[in-house]
């Protein structure tokens, strides 16, 4: 059977595979032996062949920004590394082609498309938001021993080996800026949060729950769940600021409520402190406040022409270049996502040259073998499982930045799994209460 | 033919196919009800009634899987005849707009309640249909063709009770409830009970599809079943037209093929709501009476052509 | 406490001042045609980003802007009226489907255009009326206020001063009855298209600073509408304007003292009360489905 038929190394995609749906398999390969399969990939990689990686997300609709903007930084990456000379594989460089399927946020369609790019089109890894489309893409994965990646690792779990989280580790991450914050400005007692109710705002207000009882601040209220069909945000402002809070948290909100949720507040006279995940495109939020009011704003996501990722724990390929790039081709469309699908091309670019395989069982063998990886800041620990059941999430330093005189400022890096060891529980804790342990989906 | 049809299709359209089948089951069932006159808003929430409740039911409780999937399309039996208290004090336009408020509630309360419902991001890793030895075939729940042919099986079993029960005396009455309200209240007939009948079973087949269509993803989440989702199931059924029974099958066919396959095949991902929208502003405007009616001529202008030449033949 | 109150009256009307803009086009548009607009959401969405291309992008003033957004969306609504509604007059159905696909359409030429992200557009002012310490107003929400009372009472004018309005009025109460009147149901359309897109769109143009812009805006802003049209009773457009304020109030109030999903629980409700209690609306008088 052609499918076994792998010349870079002892493991294959069926072997891997067995481990899942052997069933299935067993069918499959009757099938294709049956003659009436159409156009399945040869298993091996002629010498000027192209490696194709499928990108699987949502390219049109509400939640297209959380994929589209990825492709565009997957497709400079490939460029950058087609030109140095490929993906090196028995000394050959290999190029690279991304095959974008627009999943449109819908768990049916990822199912389609994760057939259409794994079986169809023969990709040898598939980015993928994850979210509501991951439980459709997963028997794609069980079936075919395909490598997936998530940016959320929520929907890591035992039973799929070959799912990682080897860049975003949302929500986990929003822990150092709690503690940064509660190190730094220590007269600061008190917080309320606000939340979208949905998938990525739940686990996030779980989160800075447990961060903020970790540090020891008093959370005021129920955070305060808003739906996503919200257009107007002076109400949830003005909840917020009735309660008088030290520190607003905004948990971690789609760019779209960040913003007015911001303006809300500036108009409404806040001038405490706030702390929110991601500030895409703040000097926007800058134009519609004041730099006086955006001093201090601690958040996660750095821009990329920060000095301090020019430090070599730093694995992306020239931070500083990729960042001018990207905006003066798509200008304002850099956010956090634009750089998120191309750090993981590069730490499986890394593993398959390890490897010197683009087998998927072969790279994440590679990727694994040392129980670490690299990631964007730094080499990082494959982690979760007490969280996920599974150590697929790549967890390590994360940056805490700080908006000082209008720029983003990168002010540490600091230890996720440090954290953890200390405050593990509480962050189980408020985990199980809101239903987001893996043995509660 | 469509036993065969799988194995002419790749990977990904094999999926689609399937996803199809689920859609021409929601379609039909959407022109039941439409046959009463009423226009409905909340089916595909009932749609949705039946995966939640199929889901939960073999998850939590263990159901087994086709039992809960029959289960699953009796609760949305019950929801629908609790929702046809209020709604039925309504009609037309009023209807549309309550049926809509109804189901948006129904929404917004999986997401609000994330026991059982699983909030936001829903219910994931619902159980399978379990994989079945026949001897001469064997039945795969993950794999697409395997699930098709059940989906088939499931979805003409179904459209056979549709044809029977538009065919018999409960049929033609609702015909009656469409076209002479009064004159049917008039001879007796109680409108609002056959209207009720009409609301129940098109959500109860309705809810079967949800079902299926849970259980082969192995996950439901509220948006799943939104208004977006229910407008591609109104368009189909206007599209294709409901004056017939195999109407509404062609639309859902016809667009679902030009939306998955022709234009993801072009590479159009951008702009493929832009053709979508275009194509059904282009049909209602120039077919009227939808797909069905242009089948319709070309059909007997293909037996007329056809009769023609036999007729010239002879002479 | 009473502060909290009354800033909440403040956000409250500023929601019904856009919200009724909209929801009165959508009305007229309904009582006159018998459709339903369901591209009406982004009729408002063009007006948004009407102010996104001259304003942020060419830094034309925010006025001039705001009325060119004011007629260019009327101009969309009598192109929707030549091409699609006016040969659809007898089929409420394919109306109701050629809007959506016409809500598509215009979505994916947005997205197209301007990309999916939200867009930024810069404050037109940010003075603050400061009233106490925890109330204060914003002047670009008073300037919405303001003139969405305006342009409200100028359509009210214009419907009961004017030859058109006169005309207007009496096609929605009464399409066949007006037709023997001698009154021109195209030409009433046109106008009741007109005046729709118009009003959807400088909703759109004049809230663009404060909101997010993004070509699936509309969808938001569609369904608080249709509540607002049938708790208001449709057909009727003080019905529209006095509705919009009571959602606004109840949904502003909701939102602020328990949760945003509740808020639109109990926005859906009331709608669904109304609809059985009194489906004609509570200010509507006559049944028209």
């Amino acid at each position: 059977m052609t499918r076994n038929d792998n010349r870079y190394g002892g493991k294959t995609v069926i072997s891997f595979a067995e481990l899942t749906k052997r069933q299935f398999v067993k069918s499959l390969a009757a099938t294709v032996a049956a003659g009436t399969a159409v156009g399945l990939p040869r298993q091996t990689l002629a010498q000027t062949e192209t490696i194709k990686i499928g990108f699987l997300a949502p390219l049109t609709g509400p939640v297209a920004a959380w994929g589209l903007p990825g492709l565009y930084g997957c497709e400079i990456w490939a460029e950058w590394i087609n030109d140095a000379g490929g993906v090196v594989i028995d000394g050959v460089g290999h190029s690279v082609e991304f095959i974008g399927y627009d999943n449109e946020y819908d768990p049916a369609k990822a199912r389609a498309g994760a057939s259409q790019l794994v079986i169809d089109d023969g990709v040898k890894f598939v980015m993928m938001l994850g979210g509501d489309t991951w439980p459709g893409a997963q028997p794609v994965a069980d079936q075919t021993g395909m490598l997936f990646s998530t940016l959320l690792p929520s929907d890591l779990g035992p039973d799929t080996p070959t799912l990682i989280a080897p860049a975003e580790v949302h929500p986990i991450y929003n822990v150092t800026g709690v503690e940064w914050l509660a190190e730094n400005r220590p007269e600061l007692k008190t917080a309320v949060i606000c939340a979208q109710e949905d998938a990525l705002g739940l686990p996030s207000v779980a989160t800075y729950l447990a961060a903020f009882e970790a540090a020891g601040i008093e959370v005021l209220g129920d955070p305060l769940l808003f739906d996503l069909a919200t257009t107007d945000f002076a109400p949830i402002a003005t909840r917020m600021l009735s309660e008088g809070p030290d520190i607003i948290c905004l948990d971690t909100c789609y760019a779209d409520y960040v913003h007015p949720l911001m303006e809300q507040l500036f108009q409404q006279g806040y001038e405490g402190q706030v702390i929110s995940c991601t500030a895409d495109f703040y000097d926007q939020i800058t134009a519609k406040t004041s730099v006086e009011f955006m001093e201090g704003l601690v958040f996660q996501f750095p821009d990329f022409d920060d000095p301090a990722l020019e430090s070599d724990l730093v694995n992306f390929n020239d931070p500083g270049k990729f960042f001018e790039v990207y905006n003066e081709r798509y200008p304002g469309q850099w956010g956090a996502v634009s750089w998120e699908y191309a750090a993981i091309m590069d730490l499986w670019k890394w593993a398959a040259e390890r490897a010197n395989s683009v087998e998927p069982a072969d790279v994440l063998a590679a990727m694994t073998e040392t129980g670490q990886g690299q990631h964007t800041f730094g080499t990082a620990d494959w982690w979760g499982e007490d969280l996920f059941g599974i150590n697929n999430a790549l967890v390590g330093n994360w940056p805490v930045v700080v908006i000082e005189g209008g720029k983003a400022k990168i002010k540490e890096f600091r230890s996720i799994p440090d954290w953890y060891a200390r405050h593990g529980d509480l962050l189980k804790k408020h985990f199980t209460e809101y239903g987001q342990m893996w043995n509660q989906r | 033919m469509l036993l065969a049809l799988p194995h002419f299709l790749s990977f990904s359209q094999r999926e689609v196919l399937v996803f199809l089948t689920i859609n021409v089951l929601v379609v039909c069932s959407y022109r039941l009800l439409t046959l009463t006159g009423e226009w409905s808003l909340g089916h595909v929430v009932m749609m949705g009634v039946g995966a939640y409740a199929s889901a939960i039911l073999a998850k939590r409780f263990g159901v087994h899987v086709p039992v809960a999937m029959l289960l699953g399309a009796g609760i949305a039996v019950v929801v629908a005849l609790a929702l046809s208290f209020p709604l039925f004090r309504m009609k037309g336009f009023y209807f549309l707009i309550g049926s809509f408020a109804a189901g948006e509630i129904i929404r917004l309360l999986w997401k609000r309640f994330r026991d059982p419902f699983g909030g936001p991001k829903g219910i994931k890793r619902i159980d399978p249909m379990p994989d079945i030895d026949f001897g001469f075939w064997q039945f795969t729940a993950f794999d697409p063709v395997s699930y098709y042919y059940f989906v088939l099986v499931v979805v003409t079993a179904s459209l056979v009770v549709m044809w029977r029960i538009e065919n018999s005396r409960i049929g033609l009455t609702f015909h009656a409830v469409h076209w002479q309200d009064s004159l049917a209240q008039a001879s007796g007939i109680s409108v609002r009970a056959y209207r009720t009948l009409a609301l129940v079973i098109a959500s109860g087949f309705a809810g079967l599809a949800g079902a299926l269509l849970a259980h082969y993803i192995g996950t439901v989440n509220p948006n799943m079943f939104d208004i977006e989702q229910m407008v591609y199931v109104l368009t189909w059924a206007i599209v294709g037209g409901t004056a017939t029974f195999y109407g509404p099958i062609i639309g859902c066919i016809a667009l679902t093929v030009v939306n998955e396959i022709v234009l993801r095949e072009l590479g159009l991902e951008q702009g493929r709501p832009l053709v979508y929208g275009l194509l059904l502003i282009g049909t209602v405007l120039f077919l009227p009476k939808g797909l069905e009616d242009a089948v319709a001529r070309t059909w007997k202008l293909a037996a007329g052509l056809w009769s023609g030449r036999q007729v010239g033949g002879g002479r | 406490m009473f502060e909290l109150l009354a800033q909440t009256g403040l956000n409250a009307l500023y929601a019904a001042a856009y919200l009724s803009l909209v929801a009165v086009g959508l009305v007229l548009i309904f009582g006159v045609m018998g459709i339903i607009n369901f591209a009406h959401g982004e009729l408002f969405m063009i007006g948004a980003y009407v102010v996104v291309a001259l304003y942020s992008d060419l830094q034309m003033p925010f006025v001039l802007v705001a009325a060119i957004g004011l007629v260019f969306v009327g101009c969309i609504g009598i192109l929707m009226e030549f091409t699609m509604f006016r040969p659809l007059r007898d089929n409420p159905l394919g109306g109701l489907v050629a809007s959506i696909g016409f809500l598509m359409v215009l979505q994916a030429l947005v997205a197209l255009g301007f990309g999916v992200r939200m867009e930024h557009v810069p404050p037109f002012t940010q003075e603050v009326i400061v009233l106490s310490d925890r109330v204060r107003l914003p002047v670009h929400r008073l300037i919405v206020i303001v003139s969405s009372a305006t342009l409200l009472a100028a359509l009210w004018l214009f419907l009961k001063r004017t030859k058109f309005g006169w005309a207007l009025r009496a096609s929605a109460q009464d399409p066949e009855a007006a037709a023997l009147q001698g009154i021109s149901l195209r030409t009433t359309s046109l106008i009741a298209m007109f005046i729709g897109g118009a009003l959807a769109g400088i909703a759109g143009s004049l809230t663009a600073p404060l909101i997010s812009v993004t070509p699936t805006m509309g969808h938001s802003v569609i369904v608080a509408a249709f509540i607002v049209i049938i708790v208001g009773g449709i057909g009727s457009l003080e019905g529209a304007v006095l509705a919009a304020i009571v959602y606004a109030f109840v949904h502003t109030g909701v939102t602020t003292y328990i949760d945003g999903v509740i808020a639109d629980i109990v926005g859906l409700s009331l709608m669904l009360a109304v609809l059985i209690v009194r489906p004609t609306g509570i200010f509507g008088a006559r049944d028209r489905a």
